[in-house]
């Protein structure tokens, strides 16, 4: 009788096909000599994960400026040739996927801490992730450094290994009322009338909620107050709505897919705001400006990165080209970021001589780095007690001439904004 | 609020709803002849659209031309979906409707992963075509060339799909769908006619995929925004009925816009499955459905 | 199975106590296996697969034993779990809260049955499917629960009562074996029983059924208040544990297919099932996300997509049946 692979053994042997793919990534991950490990964990499959994916390479990029030696960059642990008093120790970043989900951020943390013996976890993009990150993090007592995730309540739950280098979005929504006035001010072309529109997730909710605290401060009035669905088909009646209300000011709170089909929505109308006012995340990233093209012209974002500072931060064009080698894409406000967020922890291992993790913490507690130190248009990098930097200082970036320049605050602004509110 | 507004909603609902008819309708299709909810069909959709895209890319096609092409894609990936994955589910003696569901349900997990490792995680666009940024003026009403385009596509392939079921292939089609064991006395090819009509059923949505490519964002989970609509698109205008599937689309589209408009945008989706459920108490079988 | 109302055969009945036993001991067995396990990523492991076990083992007295494919679990699951966070933040301790998410999952899943129990196949399938959804997005909006931000349960020190503890897993191990072995028991106990009879004879034919005097209604419902109370203790746990719900974690549609893919796997309508179906399942997407996820590639999802179709395809009638087999097999040598 003729022998015919069965069910069972075709089963069979994809289990062992699958085996094998894991042995091998394995194997792979062993061959690293085991240095200063730090864990990182962000969404690197599914949705968000074309958020994480830059996230770890601006993090291998920072990494590589701290372990490799090269002509030096004229910021901290900029030298190169791994950490000073650690005996040129290097830092090895392990990567965790989130999935974007609380449950398997929270397992991966608890993985990288105890069986990667991690000294600290950078993290997450999104608060969800971050909200179950830092909370183990906090119970092993090892530091949790949030990178990116913009959600004030995060760092006001009294964790004492929680430390955000990053603005949170009260200090984020501050710079665009800032601007506001700043901008009224100067041409005498006050905005009038703010139109909101938000996703229907943890990031809409915090960041229409500060919005709509100042707004009210500032006796704007909202003509419009739009909480949407994340990923819909379309937003053309939600673009309608906004078309209807004509605000001067249209403030959008969207990720990179929502971003594309609002801006297009809004165009097909005929629709085009006098001023769109961003909260980052969707309209700053590449693919929203590849995707509209000349329709991101003139749109304004918060951001806490501004490329275009190279007179004020010189070591921007050495970092920009070492991850563009590896992505393809400039830095922007989130890969800024989270490139920060290693190069002040590893300051903190550096400077505490040790991995140990309350010597960790003291150094962390004790940071105090100028601004001109890093790649960030910030005044510097010092922790609150809650864990907050209180000197990321954000600016406002517009769309000119396709690509995001410096408009605010004058200090830091590269180009005259353009306003056409009141014209 | 003018009833230009009103104009505007009602015109918008009606091109996306046409295209909620025709991604809903290759569903609708493959379970009428089968008896099978292909819970990939969104993953379907997602493939047609990005290789709408590298077309594009790579050749420089605008999305109209590539339509045909895709769909013809479209048609022969189902068939061999059939061949080497759908014809043994069906063989399948034990636990037959779970297997079917997991079945597509894995594939669908399959091609996200897949897709994510051929194109990246990162949101496409296709940055120019022939119907970009332009608009059509209908009295106060704007309609978005692309999406007009899209809605008119969806038009003329269900004229095409109502055609191809009138001809001999589509009353052998009605022929098998009636009753499957007693066509192989016909001589109808029972495997064949599936596997066609399983064909099909992806063909619709690879035209859907194109007309949607030229205006929608593509990434590896973009599937997912349309497929759950594409359920209750079926279901509502009746497993198996092609005309059921025309109406619910419409229908779903024009409820979804305005819920978003005149009240919450972020409920809109709980307008169309209020619709549904309302729909359901009244009629169980959905609007075009044979009692079962 | 010839006649739904026929007594069992005492040979029957003697299988049935033999399975009772070794489900018991397999359970004894983890006990004493989960003692000795000091790793945490390990006992997370153990934990996540215990209670999947146990949900799926819920979904499977309605979906495997009644026929009814649900695909909307998520639904009482999220219940469940939102009930206990909004008890322990009003400082109700949560061994009483868990109850009492029991209960609303169970009168949630009767509610929902009701009118959706008219419907048959694929169109009960769709139905809970988007009930599901419609709550889903109910809770995304409702700023009572938190909205899309989600629930959080900051660390108020040890507690056995509250089921809260700073590193140690072994006690929420102990609570899922006693969760996961518990709903078994329960599936075990109803299976020789009138009510598990019944429940066969609707899903393998609902006309005769009835015409042999089974309610075929009211034995839904039955089946659905069980598997919706068991879904929603589940989702107590699940919330006990992570401290943190939100929309998206606890009901998404993508957890109504987690919940019912373990019984699918191991065996749709059996008692070893969902257990090695959780057995199998949950490492493997774990494993892949862990050790393969990393590398941003997708390769875990195919992985994972590959197995449930490989699955699916070579052996439906679940990864139970091998092992019947191998028994038999050892049987007849």
């Amino acid at each position: 009788m003729r022998w015919r692979p069965g069910g069972r053994v075709r089963f069979f042997a994809a289990l062992v096909l699958s085996g094998f793919l894991l042995a091998q990534s394995m194997a792979a991950r062993a061959a690293d000599a085991p240095d200063i490990p730090i864990g990182a964990v962000f969404p690197l499959t599914g949705n968000g994960s074309e958020v994480g994916l830059d996230a770890k390479a601006a993090l291998e990029t920072e990494a590589e400026i701290i372990n490799t030696p090269h002509p030096p960059i004229p910021m901290l642990l900029g030298a190169g040739g791994g950490l000073p008093h650690l005996g040129g120790a290097k830092v090895r970043l392990i990567f965790a996927d989130s999935q974007n989900d609380p449950q398997k951020a929270r397992a991966e943390a608890e993985r990288l801490i105890t069986q990667e013996h991690v000294v600290a976890i950078i993290g997450s993009y999104t608060s969800a992730t971050a909200a179950t990150i830092s909370q183990v993090a906090d119970r092993y007592e090892i530091p949790y450094i949030s990178s990116d995730n913009s959600s004030p309540s995060l760092s006001a739950r009294g964790l004492k290994w929680f430390f955000r280098t990053s603005p949170h979005d009260v200090m984020f929504t501050q710079a665009m009322f800032d601007f506001f006035d700043w901008i009224g001010k100067k041409t005498g072309r006050p905005p009038k009338s703010l139109a909101l529109i938000y996703e229907d997730s943890i990031f809409g909710a915090d960041s229409s909620r500060v919005q709509k605290e100042m707004a009210a401060a500032a006796h704007l009035p909202i003509v419009a107050d739009i909480r949407y669905r994340a990923n819909s088909p379309s937003l053309s009646a939600e673009a309608e709505r906004l078309r209807a209300a004509h605000a001067d000011v249209l403030m959008p709170s969207s990720y990179t897919n929502d971003a594309i089909l609002l801006m297009r929505a809004m165009h097909e109308l005929g629709y085009q705001p006098p001023a769109i006012m961003a909260q980052d995340a969707g309209f700053v990233q590449k693919a929203f400006l590849d995707a509209v093209g000349p329709l991101a012209e003139g749109v304004m974002s918060r951001s806490a990165f501004a490329l275009d500072a190279v007179a004020a931060r010189p070591a921007i064009p050495a970092v920009n080209q070492r991850y563009r080698a590896r992505s393809g894409k400039d830095l922007n406000d989130l890969t800024g970021r989270e490139l920060t967020a290693l190069q002040v922890l590893a300051d903190a291992i550096d400077r505490a001589g040790s991995t140990d993790h309350e010597k960790l913490r003291a150094a962390l507690r004790a940071t105090d780095i100028d601004g001109k130190q890093t790649i960030m248009p910030w005044q510097g990098v010092r922790f609150d007690e809650t864990g907050q930097n209180v000197e990321a200082t954000p600016v406002i970036q517009q769309v000119i001439g396709g690509a995001y320049v410096t408009v605010f605050p004058p200090e830091v602004a590269t180009h005259a904004p353009l306003w056409h509110v009141g014209e | 609020m003018s009833a230009a507004d009103l104009a505007q909603v009602a015109a918008s609902g009606l091109l996306i709803g046409l295209l909620y008819a025709l991604i809903a309708a290759g569903l609708s299709l493959i379970f009428g002849l089968m008896d099978v909810v292909n819970f990939a069909h969104g993953e379907l959709l997602m493939l047609a659209m990005y290789a709408t895209f590298l077309l594009n890319r790579a050749a420089g096609l605008d999305p109209l031309l590539a339509t045909p092409l895709i769909a013809l894609f479209l048609f022969a990936l189902g068939l061999v979906l059939y061949r080497g994955l759908m014809a043994r589910a069906l063989t399948v003696t034990v636990n037959r409707g779970m297997v079917q569901i997991f079945i597509t349900f894995g594939l669908a997990i399959f091609l996200r992963g897949a897709a994510q490792f051929a194109f990246g995680a990162e949101f496409r666009s296709i940055p120019k075509s022939w119907l970009a940024n332009e608009s059509a003026r209908l009295g106060p009403v704007i309609l978005p060339w692309p999406q007009l385009a899209a809605g008119l596509i969806a038009f003329l392939a269900f004229l095409l799909l109502f055609l191809v079921l009138r001809s001999e292939f589509g009353r052998a089609l009605e022929a098998t769908r009636e009753d499957r064991e007693a066509v192989a006395l016909i001589g109808i090819d029972r495997e064949r006619i599936f596997a066609l009509g399983f064909g099909l059923g992806t063909g619709a949505v690879g035209i859907a995929g194109a007309a949607l490519a030229a205006f929608y964002y593509i990434s590896p989970d973009v599937g997912a925004n349309f497929a759950l609509i594409a359920y209750v698109t079926v279901a509502l205008g009746g497993f198996g009925s092609l005309a059921g599937a025309l109406l619910a689309g419409i229908l779903i589209g024009e409820v979804e816009a305005f819920t978003a408009f005149l009240l919450t945008p972020s409920l809109k989706q709980l307008g169309m499955f209020a619709l549904y459920v309302a729909v359901l108490a009244l009629r169980p079988q959905g609007l075009f459905g044979a009692r079962q | 199975m010839s006649h739904p109302h026929a007594l069992p055969a005492p040979s029957l009945l003697l299988a049935h106590r033999r399975r009772g036993l070794a489900l018991a001991g397999f359970f004894l067995l983890l006990l004493l296996g989960g003692a000795g396990v000091s790793d945490p990523y390990t006992a997370n492991l153990l934990i996540i697969a215990l209670l999947f076990a146990g949900l799926a083992q819920s979904w499977n007295l309605l979906g495997g034993f009644c026929g009814q494919i649900s695909l909307g679990h998520a639904l009482y699951f999220g219940l469940g779990a939102y009930l206990t966070t909004l008890a322990r933040l009003d400082h109700i301790p949560t061994l009483a809260a868990l109850p009492a998410a029991a209960l609303v999952g169970g009168a949630a899943a009767v509610l929902i049955g009701l009118p959706v129990f008219r419907l048959t196949g694929h169109h009960y399938a769709i139905a809970t499917l988007v009930i599901a959804e419609a709550v889903y997005l109910l809770f995304l909006n409702w700023d009572w629960v938190g909205a899309a931000s989600g629930l959080f349960v900051s660390y108020q020190g040890e507690s056995w009562l509250d089921l809260s503890f700073r590193t140690s897993k072994f006690p929420y191990l102990l609570a899922m074996l006693l969760y996961a072995g518990g709903i078994t028991a329960l599936a075990w106990a109803l299976s020789a029983a009138r009510l598990g009879y019944d429940w066969r004879a609707v899903r393998d034919d609902p006309a005769a059924a009835a015409s042999l005097g089974v309610g075929v209604h009211q034995v839904k419902l039955l089946a659905a208040l069980l598997s919706g109370a068991g879904t929603a203790l589940g989702g107590g746990l699940y919330a006990a544990y992570v401290n943190y719900v939100d929309p998206d974690s606890v009901m998404a549609s993508r957890l109504s297919i987690e919940i019912a893919l373990p019984a699918v796997m191991g065996g749709v309508g059996t008692l070893w099932g969902p257990l090695i179906g959780a057995a199998v399942e949950v490492p493997v997407s774990e494993f892949s996300r862990s050790y393969m996820g990393g590398s941003g590639q997708g390769f875990d999802l195919m992985v994972y997509g590959g197995l449930i179709m490989a699955i699916a395809l070579f052996r439906p009638e679940g990864l139970a049946s091998l092992l019947a087999g191998l028994r038999r097999r050892g049987r007849t040598a």
